[in-house]
């Protein structure tokens, strides 16, 4: 409104100048009473720590990176061939990379550090068969593979699944295999059952039946079986059922069951306690 | 245009179905059959005939394209054999929606791009005809220069021919790649490989997974420089012991590999060809070489297979002009890391990159037999043992085009299959053979301060 009557006079009202508008605030801060305010003060602190344990102790001990096998070198399965934070090399051919990065040996043979064409930003660490072998191979070229392994004949195990006379056990798995041998073209019978007897103190013979079960080493006999030869024995056939209207009977055995717990107790508690206890006790005695 | 078109394909996919549904009684529905595709045109006419009823007794021919539960599904396995048709979702639409044919359709926006989709098939195929016209041109003129025996431009029209022959081709899958009959007659699995518009399709969808996977095994596995130097799958493969179908790279139990399996090799492009199938194994362990070699589990050549004829039964080829070395079931001798059998389809004589013209056409006619019986009676291919594929590849100058892989494992049914089948080494153990550590050297004194 008074922009519109200042126009309408034909005057223009202007803004005051920095000049004056300092000078101004001058004369008001020389007439206040209270002290100038610290925040507007504009001091200026040091924002960086300069004593004590801030900037970090740079003296530790060093982590013994590094490479720990030169170019050319034998190395054998496992060796640590560098060890590395991050990735500063990458496992090439027969080797590996384990869990904190550090580049291990797969395979026998003769270190070579190589950059390979296809990823040329990575460096490489590979093991090579022969010392004059070159990485990376030509990308098309058949992989050049150490077998590692020798071949064993598994142990020989006869086949007696019908014999009526006793017969030996097939012989346990050889637990250092001499040497290699060479494959044979008869395929020889396969072993499934053995029948072993047994002769007791009273002369009773037992014959029982055993078996190499899949996926299982040992010859042993069926669970059935195990229990069908225990039901079936002179001990188990002595024994009377049991009639839960004899009371009598019942009492008796309710009897020797309390008999039995309370000698139990009497023996002491099981366990560690127990043995403590009964340590304690004999040196009270002696 | 065929982006734009994935959305009105929903409502034109549910009113296609057909009424009484004649529906072939197919048991695994494939790429091919042919008699479903000179039913093509009377589909269109018959969208006309009165609306099929919702029905809920209906046959289970034709609850194969309606039911959407699961249970149902399985019902209908397992009652009657049938395969439900497409997606369950696409069948839950058409079990919900009336049957309308396309024309009586009332949404305006639709039929305004049907007629658009009309239009641009009809210019289409006045082009095919154009560039046939053209091409018959072009053959005379071949002609004539081929009697006067000018060189240079008998080679400047092949080229030219070929060049129009692929632009043909592609003019015929783009007829018909916005028809929204065909699209529904693939998903179906009733299209006709015969025609390129399904073979186009086929093609898409392989290369869209199941070929992506394939090559990551065989490069992973590294059959690829192991068996052979490079290769660039162009037929897909697939697998099958017995009904069991195997994913590319599966292990395989040994006793399911015991007889030969049979490959479904799927061609996507035209005509019959003749390739040679091996089957090789590049982890024979070779314990004198401390190394591996290669074996050879089958061989065979001179197996036609073409578009619409793609099962080979490895079991039931001719032992005489077919079978180079017959099937020797797959197996890992104990202690031993798993073994990759490599599956390789090799098409004989030359590969065209164009589709086929009058003058491909009898050099296609004719392919180059592989002499069975020379080989045979030649010591070098007709032994198991060390059968370098790489090199028999050269000496025939075969093509690898198409690959496929399965692994092998000791397990309890191999020493089994090696005594059936009378191979040596099934009692043989293998065992790491022990690596002596380095002799340990005393650094030198200064190291220890």
């Amino acid at each position: 409104m008074a922009h519109q009557l200042a126009h309408r006079a034909g005057r223009t009202i202007r803004a005051p100048s920095t000049a004056t508008l300092v000078a101004l605030q001058s004369a008001i801060s020389s007439l206040t009473i209270s002290s100038p305010n610290p925040a507007t003060l504009q001091r200026r602190n040091a924002s960086h720590q300069a004593q004590g344990r801030a900037n970090g102790p740079k003296d530790r001990a060093g982590k013994r990176l590094g490479a720990k096998k030169t170019g050319g070198e034998y190395v054998i399965p496992g060796n640590i061939l560098y060890r590395q934070r991050g990735t500063l090399w990458f496992p090439g051919d027969g080797c590996f990379m384990g869990r904190d990065h550090t580049i291990h040996a797969k395979v026998p043979g003769y270190v070579k550090f190589y950059r390979d064409p296809s990823f040329p930003t990575r460096k490489y660490i590979g093991v090579v068969f022969e010392r004059n072998n070159v990485l990376p191979q030509p990308p098309n070229a058949v992989r050049k593979r150490l077998l590692g392994m020798l071949a064993y004949r598994m142990p020989e195990s006869s086949n007696s699944s019908n014999t009526s006379e006793p017969s030996a056990l097939p012989s346990p798995p050889t637990e250092a295999p001499s040497k290699a041998v060479e494959v044979s073209t008869q395929p020889p019978t396969y072993p499934q059952t053995a029948t072993v007897k047994n002769t007791r103190e009273n002369g009773e013979v037992i014959t029982s039946q055993l078996q190499l079960r899949s996926g299982s080493y040992q010859w042993r006999q069926a669970n059935y079986d195990i229990g069908r030869t225990a039901l079936q024995s002179e001990r188990a056939l002595k024994v009377k059922p049991y009639d839960p209207n004899d009371r009598f009977l019942a009492w008796r055995k309710r009897n020797a069951r309390r008999a039995r717990a309370a000698q139990k107790r009497a023996l002491g508690r099981g366990g560690k306690g127990a043995a403590k206890g009964k340590a304690k006790g004999r040196g009270k005695k002696r | 245009m065929t982006m734009a078109l994935e959305g009105a394909c929903r409502p034109m996919a549910r009113c296609v179905q057909r009424p009484g549904l004649k529906r072939i009684n197919l048991q695994i529905r494939t790429f091919t059959t042919s008699n479903a595709s000179r039913q093509e045109v009377t589909d269109i006419t018959s969208t006309s005939s009165p609306p099929l009823p919702a029905n809920p007794f209906r046959s289970p021919e034709s609850s194969a394209a309606v039911v959407h539960k699961p249970q149902s599904e399985r019902r209908l396995i397992a009652q009657h054999g049938i395969y439900p048709i497409g997606s369950r979702r696409r069948r839950a639409a058409i079990a919900s929606t009336p049957s309308i044919p396309f024309h009586q359709l009332p949404y305006q926006c639709f039929q305004e791009a049907r007629k658009v989709l009309q239009q641009d098939r009809v210019e289409k195929v006045a082009e095919i005809a154009e560039q046939r016209r053209r091409m018959e041109k072009v053959q005379t003129s071949l002609a004539q220069s081929q009697s006067t025996g000018d060189e240079p431009s008998v080679k400047q029209l092949e080229r030219r021919l070929r060049d129009m022959r692929q632009h043909l081709e592609e003019l015929k899958i783009l007829a018909d790649i916005n028809d929204p009959l065909v699209r529904k007659k693939f998903e179906d699995g009733l299209g006709d490989m015969n025609k390129p518009i399904y073979r186009h399709l086929a093609d898409k969808k392989w290369r869209s997974y199941k070929r992506k996977v394939l090559v990551q095994r065989i490069t992973q596995m590294n059959v690829v420089p192991d068996i052979l130097p490079h290769i660039d799958p162009t037929i897909a493969v697939s697998l099958s012991f017995g009904r069991k179908d195997i994913p590319h790279g599966g292990l395989v139990l040994s006793t399911l590999s015991e007889d030969a399996p049979s490959l479904n090799i799927q061609p996507f492009d035209r005509g019959e060809r003749l390739v040679t199938i091996a089957v090789i194994n590049p982890d024979v362990p070779n314990v004198a070489k401390d190394g591996f070699g290669y074996r050879c589990h089958f061989l065979a050549s001179n197996i036609s297979i073409s578009p619409t004829q793609t099962r080979v039964d490895l079991a039931s080829l001719d032992p005489e002009s077919q079978v180079i070395l017959p099937w020797l079931p797959a197996f890992a001798q104990k202690g031993l890391d798993y073994q990759r059998m490599g599956v390789f389809v090799l098409q004989q004589g030359s590969i065209s990159e164009e589709e086929t013209s009058t003058s491909t056409t009898e050099e296609q006619s004719s392919p180059a037999n592989l002499p069975v019986q020379e080989i045979l009676s030649a010591a070098r291919y007709s032994k198991r043992e060390n059968f370098v594929l790489r090199s028999f590849v050269d000496k025939y100058s075969l093509h690898p085009v198409g690959v496929d892989l399965f692994r092998t494992q000791w397990d309890e049914g191999t020493a089994g299959v090696m005594r059936r089948a009378g191979i040596p080494g099934w009692d043989v153990e293998f065992k790491r053979k022990r690596i002596y550590p380095l002799p340990y050297r005393r650094l030198k004194e200064e190291r220890y301060r």
